[in-house]
């Protein structure tokens, strides 16, 4: 019976092993973690931050924790989920959100320490296509051919990167040509994945996520949309509220608004 | 009560009807096998029907995406033959509720027909009646609670699947944006009028579900 049982889990377990190597093209997003060879000292923070910031943030973090002794465990997810976490009590020390509004929001909560929030960034929105991919945009109109059948964009429901996009397709009068193409990710992690995978032809996403050997990338006009602010500031009830104030001095120091600026943001100040 | 749309209502209860009964369709006779038919093959069969009750939703969404997917063998034939696109679309909601439903149909209805006496079915055979018909006009109506349990489990779990659909048919509002996932986005937008009614909903049909299921299992232990 047992020897049976195993069989059975031992035959799944090539046969999935079998099904994900056969498929290298859609490889499953990975999830990275670098030990660092630092001896972590200090205090451990955990930064809840916009998915837009996903690799601007984990050099800034590793660069943190080198520098500080400090330890920083960075979550990224839509800014929306995060401030919804963080309205109902999510133990987060620090919030990076990629609109100001939502920081707004959790201080008339009372959720944040309101002296505490900074700007950080300001994002730059486009469109990918994948770089072994024969379709490839020059202007953004390259989206209305018909091979174009499937383009991704973050929600523009509660997504910033989302919003900002369909602004900026509505200010070039082709939203409602390209409305019926749209699918919609959580956030443009999501969005980077349908790309990644081929299950869309474009996708709408930061030019802070752009890898240049994955995908090539069309940058829209910042005029075309809103300017996607982005705060961070610290969590109110934090029992680590010193070493969250050095984080965000650290992001909007020499050296974190350096990795930012290698990401494409545009830094504050900077307008 | 503005800004409700039912939309994702509607598509929830239809998707996950369809689901339903391809589960019902697919699911009783692999049930029948199963309970029938006892050996290795039906050991492993019963163990592959059993893993999306246990593989987290996202990794079945994933292993949906490459099999179907746009960049999938049976995806790029169906979309350069017929244009036809399984992902992003209604029939992707319903080939993802459907997977993450099937086992619970299969799971009660096997231990259902499981119980059933052999005597009796091979009496019926005795009387030349076939497989068939022994299988609708006896084992069925022996059967029918544990059946009726499978069916309610696996329409509740088609109707609340989140992760799996997620990854398999987008959010796309006004086409494939379920109930469960309107929630979520709902809660994200601020919207708290669409995502407490839509909650409510969810939760009386769960509540009614358990309740069936309860009363069902109750009299098939009285017999």
């Amino acid at each position: 019976m047992y020897r049976k049982f195993f069989a059975s889990v031992l035959i799944l377990m090539v046969l999935m092993a079998a099904l994900t190597g056969c498929n290298s093209s859609a490889s499953a997003p990975k999830e990275t973690t670098d030990n660092t060879a630092v001896k972590k000292t200090g205090e451990k923070i955990t930064v809840a931050a916009a998915a837009d910031l996903a690799l601007a943030f984990k050099e800034i973090g590793d660069l943190y924790e080198q520098t500080t002794g400090n330890e920083a465990e960075i979550t990224f997810s839509s800014s929306g989920t995060a401030r919804e976490q963080i309205a109902n009590g999510a133990p987060y020390d620090v919030y990076a959100s990629a609109n100001i509004k939502y920081v707004d929001d959790l201080i008339a909560q009372d959720k944040i320490i309101a002296d505490s929030k900074e700007l950080y960034a300001i994002g730059r929105v486009g469109a990918a296509t994948l770089v072994s991919s024969p379709l490839q945009i020059k202007e953004a109109s390259d989206l209305l051919k018909p091979e174009f059948k499937k383009i991704a964009i973050a929600n523009p429901d509660h997504a910033p990167y989302g919003v900002a996009a369909k602004e900026a397709l509505e200010s070039m009068g082709l939203w409602d040509k390209l409305k019926d193409k749209m699918v919609y990710g959580k956030d443009i992690q999501d969005v980077l994945t349908m790309v990644k995978t081929g299950n869309v032809e474009a996708g709408l996403i930061s030019l802070s996520v752009v890898n240049k050997n994955e995908v090539n990338f069309l940058l829209f006009d910042d005029k075309l949309h809103k300017p996607l602010k982005q705060a961070i500031a610290v969590v109110k009830g934090t029992q680590h509220e010193k070493a969250a104030r050095e984080f965000i001095k650290f992001v909007n120091g020499e050296q974190g608004r350096e990795i930012m600026k290698k990401y494409g943001f545009v830094l504050p100040g900077e307008v | 009560m503005d800004n409700i749309n039912l939309f994702p209502l509607f598509l929830s209860f239809r998707v996950a009807f369809t689901a339903t009964f391809i589960g019902i369709v697919c699911g009783l006779p692999l049930a029948y096998l199963l309970s029938r038919r006892p050996g290795r093959l039906s050991d492993f069969i019963d163990t592959l029907t059993n893993l999306p009750v246990v593989l987290p939703p996202t990794v079945l969404g994933y292993y949906l995406l490459v099999l179907l997917g746009r960049n999938s063998w049976p995806g790029k034939f169906l979309e350069e033959q017929f244009n036809i696109m399984i992902v992003f679309t209604t029939t992707g909601a319903v080939i993802a509720a459907t997977v993450v439903s099937i086992p619970y149909m299969i799971k009660a209805s096997k231990a259902a027909l499981s119980e059933i006496n052999e005597d009796y079915l091979n009496a019926a055979r005795l009387l030349g009646r076939t497989e068939l018909n022994i299988f609708v006009t006896i084992m069925v109506p022996i059967a029918w609670r544990g059946i009726i349990s499978g069916i309610t489990m696996s329409f509740a779990r088609a109707l609340g699947d989140f992760g799996t659909t997620l990854m398999v048919a987008g959010s796309i509002p006004d086409k494939t944006l379920t109930m469960p996932i309107a929630i979520y986005d709902s809660l994200q937008a601020g919207n708290y009028n669409m995502a407490n009614f839509l909650v409510l909903i969810m939760t009386s049909v769960a509540v009614a579900v358990l309740y069936i299921v309860n009363r069902l299992e109750k009299k098939m232990k009285k017999g």
